[in-house]
């Protein structure tokens, strides 16, 4: 049974691997840089507030696609020689940060500023309120949207296929080029694609308990 | 009544919302382990008066002081100059304060609600911390609840915990909100318990209610506030027989009509 899938399952593995390695950067650090600029977003401060909005508003409204293109191609306009793979991984950590940011942003604002006025009646100060108040509250309303947000990270990096990236997509393309058994070899693609995505579900699924308190 | 300084001591205050004035040169002092109760039609000011107090909100005029510590505010001969977040929330500190709507932290069980305080604030060590919690949580009458989810738990238990991770910081002073005004009526007299007990305790309080009945047997002082001014303030058994004001006798007929109708 698929004996074309069963011999090129070894070169598909290896990208599979690459395409881990990249997800696993630009889930984790654009995830990072989102939240990081979500929780600038709130703080007081109005030119972090519009800063963030404007980030948020630009990129939203540009396809990754285009991103990944503008990142693979402003290096060597500036006369950098990078990578096409760190390239990529850049453009698409600065696109999920986008994405990131508004979901933090939004969930830190549904927090119920009666929790905020209680903590600060007790005295407690502004990094304690954020830390144990406002983020955990936080973290519980955002996980459902960062794990849509973190999925369709892992599928974009497909895109980098397209700027010469070498990974799952591009190897798939490889092999179908020279056995042109595309079914079977894409079958076997999305196979591969969502046994990276369900650790993640379980992952969000496991975290949103961890998290939950009855209400 | 207590004669020396005033533990809270609030001068010629004055809030506003925009254009819409929500305090209008309020002035009134509350002694050491007095408790004054503050009666008042919605939209009077009072709990915008509370919130002032502890300096959740801000203000525009006058002074107000807790144990002599100014709130919000520096007044110098140069006017007045805005005290740094920090400052204000080491007056927080000792400004206990009760919500109407409880907000306890939902996602701590009621015990670590009471050692938010101790532990985020004064840092006080987690056994010693939980210890205080314990006491405190057996003093409302909740000791079995200490590790149930604010969510599990009645309204009237939800706001005796409020009370009891305000009374974790060892405040000066405490504020209560319309503390019953969201709870069923026959949870009302649980919360009410707990209050009476601190005042027999000597603990100061501003308690802004319409338990009119409960504001007769607990308070020291009443205050009726209406449009933003105080309009009358005296003795509880003074005040409510012989209101002098046409608003504070409207405003008692109107309760008083309520509880005949119950």
């Amino acid at each position: 049974m698929l004996p074309v899938l069963t011999g090129s399952l070894p070169y598909l593995l290896k990208g599979a691997v690459v395409t881990l390695t990249l997800s696993a950067a630009v889930v984790g650090l654009g995830t990072l840089l989102g939240v990081a600029l979500g929780i600038l977003a709130t703080t007081r401060s109005r030119l972090a507030g519009s800063f963030v909005t404007g980030y948020i508003f630009v990129l939203r409204g540009i396809p990754v696609l285009v991103v990944m293109f503008l990142g693979y191609y402003a290096f060597p306009a500036f006369g950098l020689r990078v990578s096409a793979y760190a390239a990529v991984g850049l453009a698409q950590i600065v696109y999920v940060g986008a994405f990131v940011a508004e979901i933090t942003r939004s969930a830190i604002l549904a927090v119920p500023a009666g929790q905020i006025a209680a903590a600060r009646s007790l005295g407690m100060r502004r990094a304690a309120i954020l830390s144990q108040v406002i983020l955990p509250q936080a973290a519980r309303i955002a996980i459902p949207p960062l794990l849509n947000s973190a999925l369709t990270a892992v599928k974009q990096t497909s895109y980098a296929s397209v700027v010469g990236v070498w990974e799952l997509t591009y190897a798939a393309r490889e092999v179908v080029e020279r056995t042109l058994a595309a079914f079977q070899i894409f079958l076997g693609v999305m196979a591969i694609y969502f046994l990276i995505c369900y650790p993640l579900s379980l992952a969000a699924r496991w975290s949103e308990r961890r998290l939950a308190f009855a209400h | 009544m207590v004669v020396s300084a005033p533990m809270i001591d609030v001068r010629n205050l004055r809030k506003s919302y925009g254009t819409l004035e929500v305090l209008k040169d309020v002035t009134f002092g509350v002694g050491k382990g007095e408790v004054v109760v503050v009666l008042g039609p919605s939209g009077s000011g009072k709990s915008t008066l509370l919130r002032c107090i502890n300096h959740l909100e801000d203000y525009e005029g006058g002074e107000i002081r807790i144990d002599g510590v100014t709130a919000g505010y520096k007044i110098g001969s140069n006017g007045r100059r805005a005290h740094s977040e920090a400052v204000n929330a080491r007056l927080r500190e000792q400004v206990g304060m009760v919500f109407q709507s409880f907000n306890l932290f939902p996602h701590r069980t009621a015990l670590e609600n009471v050692m938010m305080g101790p532990v985020h604030v004064r840092r006080v060590p987690r056994a010693e911390a939980r210890e205080l919690a314990r006491g405190l949580l057996a003093k409302v009458g909740l000791a079995a609840k200490a590790d149930q989810y604010p969510a599990k738990l009645s309204g009237g238990q939800q706001q005796r915990v409020a009370i009891a991770r305000a009374l974790a910081m060892q405040p000066k002073v405490m504020l209560f909100d319309e503390v019953t005004s969201a709870l069923d009526p026959e949870l009302v007299g649980e919360v009410l318990r707990v209050i009476r007990q601190l005042a027999q305790e000597g603990m100061t309080m501003i308690i802004v209610t319409h338990e009119i009945h409960f504001a007769r047997d607990v308070a020291d002082r009443i205050i009726f506030m209406d449009n933003g001014v105080i309009v009358e303030e005296g003795a509880p058994e003074h005040i409510l027989a012989n209101a002098s004001s046409d608003r504070l006798r409207l405003f008692l007929r109107r309760f008083q009509g309520d509880y005949l109708a119950t």
